[in-house]
């Protein structure tokens, strides 16, 4: 067996296809292609929300306030409609997946960049440090998030930058302790080991070969946080504690049509379908691409 | 019970606890003069004066913390400044309606939860399985204030057989308590479904299936105590999703609870309320998170000897 462990690190070296390649080498199957087809369409909308939407989501026409849907006897110059203030129901959720998208994304990558680095902090000094650190994830694990954020916002009022910061602290804990784990296991391995007595930086040894091994399975986290990270801007902006008017988010046109559902339902369900529909394709392609990576995984769930 | 792994969950949830006490002192202490932040912006100079007398406001921050701590510590929370009456007052008359709907919504979630992951761990990979993996797909990926929102839509403004807010009969607890129910339900049958198919491929259980074990004895008497594991930790931290998503379900619904208080306190920058809401939430969850630990410890005594941190799913 001894004679086995010692070639490992040279096997290691030995290029394997990177994660990327493994992927693009699968066929998805169809109701991934229509996930990946949906989660293309909303960046789309979102980046070019000025060409795409009909009117400006601001722009009122109190002529036709409360317009049904085009498909329900509505006029074709309104596709979903107009809310209370004759505002079209279509433009605004265009710019509220904007709001909301863009939310996500910079929230996601704050809470994987912070939550990366805290983990590969802890495994690397390990002793109090570690313990610092995972008493706070177990901390931030054990408070509902959506309480700590209203207590925040409650003590410190509403402001954008705020709101995306502290979205982009929620779920943090799983990229630290995802990153923690796997930096103490790659550090027994003789590659990691092999590097370091070369005698580079571990900064570098860190930058240049764990991360890079590690970038699989953070995206996998990145799934399952994003669509958590959406539903938490979503309520909170539902309940008006989140992006506050005129801004729109898809949380607060849920929320404005909240007030209109026995006259005027179709205000408030697009938006409210549009989270759904995107929170769902993210859990899809999340569960797609955990059995694509994780080989350990395959044939078990 | 291991006096030793007792002791390190208890002290685990206390610093817990005092991480939380703090984290709300130092946002509080952060976010401005608490005496203009917890005052109403009417207070007499009198009232601001007993104020900064009364929380050491002039002394040290190291004071004002311990100060800060004691208070707590004897339930005192500092006062509404709506109505002048303790926070803790205020909230207590809250907790029965959150209560009502967040037990409701438990065993809900269980009823549905748990036999549907058993089911379909049994039938795997025939159509019940598929039927309840895509409703746990939908009910994880569905808002829940959106949720509620369809089913007012439907049984209150369309049929017309549900009330759509308010409180006082069985029928104006049935959609908020189905509401938060069914998301958390699809977590906890996703659970025991791979919890349950983990133990079905286990040795043991071949061992019974060759010993000439029926069944039906198999699976209750071998199988379900070896999978309820995993299975009381997800229900532990689903307790926390039901305080969290209470929030957004009692505003959805106008449920007169704990959570309605704590959007409108928020909204009014009533403080004492919040920071009183936030330390109770804390407690309630580190208490499940111990009792969840301790069932842990009584349902595998192997856990017992391993009480080094144990990672999460």
């Amino acid at each position: 067996m001894s004679r086995h462990d010692a070639v490992t690190p040279m096997m290691l070296a030995r290029r394997r296809p990177g994660w990327l390649t493994r992927l693009w080498k699968t066929r998805p199957p169809l109701v991934i292609g229509l996930c990946v087809g949906w989660l293309v369409l909303i960046v789309v909308a979102a980046l070019g929300a000025e060409l795409l939407a009909p009117y400006g989501y601001a722009q009122q026409n109190l002529l036709n306030r409360l317009q049904p849907p085009a498909v329900l006897g509505g006029t074709a110059e309104y596709w979903l409609g107009t809310d209370n203030l004759g505002r079209d129901v279509l433009s605004r959720v265009i710019y509220a997946m904007r709001t909301s998208i863009l939310i996500a994304l910079m929230s996601t990558l704050i809470g994987a960049t912070v939550g990366t680095l805290l983990g590969i902090v802890a495994a690397h000094f390990r002793g109090w440090v570690d313990d610092l650190i995972m008493l706070l994830v177990d901390f931030q694990a054990s408070i509902p998030f959506l309480i700590v954020a209203l207590a925040v916002l409650a003590f410190f009022g509403n402001n954008f930058i705020l709101l995306v910061v502290l979205i982009g602290l929620f779920g943090w804990d799983g990229y630290a302790r995802i990153a923690r784990g796997l930096v103490l296991s790659t550090s027994s391995q003789g590659y990691a080991f092999a590097i370091r007595t070369l005698g580079v930086h571990p900064a570098k040894v860190y930058w240049r070969h764990v991360v890079p091994n590690m970038l699989g399975i953070i995206m996998v986290q990145v799934t399952l946080n994003f669509p958590e990270i959406i539903l938490l801007e979503t309520s909170l902006s539902f309940l008006g504690l989140g992006v506050q008017p005129p801004g729109t988010s898809l949380g607060l046109l849920l929320g404005e049509g909240r007030n209109y559902l026995a006259t005027a339902w179709w205000i408030g369900v697009p938006a409210g379908v549009v989270i759904f529909l995107t929170t769902l394709a993210i859990s899809l392609l999340g569960d797609w691409l955990r059995d694509k990576l994780d080989p350990n995984l395959q044939g078990k769930r | 019970m291991n006096l030793a792994f007792l002791m390190t969950k208890l002290v685990r949830g206390l610093l817990t606890l005092l991480l939380a006490v703090t984290f709300v002192f130092i946002v509080l202490r952060a976010s401005g003069d608490p005496a203009q932040m917890m005052l109403a912006d009417d207070a007499s100079a009198d009232a601001i004066a007993a104020f900064r007398e009364r929380w050491g406001l002039d002394r040290s921050i190291f004071h004002q913390y311990l100060t800060y701590l004691a208070a707590i510590l004897q339930g005192d929370f500092g006062t509404s400044f709506r109505d002048g009456r303790p926070a803790l007052t205020v909230i207590a008359e809250r907790l029965p309606a959150t209560l009502e709907l967040g037990v409701s919504a438990l065993l809900i979630t269980l009823a549905l939860g748990i036999p549907a992951g058993i089911i379909a761990a049994l039938k795997h990979g025939s159509w019940v399985d598929q039927a309840t993996m895509s409703f746990t797909i939908l009910g994880h990926s569905i808002p829940n204030f959106f949720l509620g929102i369809l089913l007012i839509l439907l049984f209150s403004i369309t049929l017309r057989w549900l009330p759509s807010s308010g409180t006082g009969s069985f029928w104006h607890l049935l959609m908020p308590a189905i509401t938060l129910g069914t998301a958390a339900s699809a977590t906890v049958a996703r659970f025991t479904r791979s919890s349950m198919l983990n133990v079905l491929h286990q040795p043991f259980m071949r061992t019974a299936k060759a010993k000439g074990i029926p069944h039906r004895r198999r699976v209750i008497g071998h199988a379900l105590p070896n999978a309820a594991i995993p299975v009381v930790t997800v229900v532990g931290m689903r307790i926390g999703g039901l305080i969290g998503g209470a929030v957004t379900i009692e505003t959805v619904f106008a449920w007169p609870g704990v959570g309605l208080l704590l959007v409108n306190a928020v909204n009014q920058r009533d403080l004492a309320i919040v920071q009183g809401i936030v330390l109770l939430i804390a407690l309630t969850m580190v208490t499940v998170n111990l009792i969840v630990d301790l069932t842990y410890g009584w349902l595998d005594p192997r856990v017992e000897l391993h009480t080094k941190r144990k990672a999460k799913a």
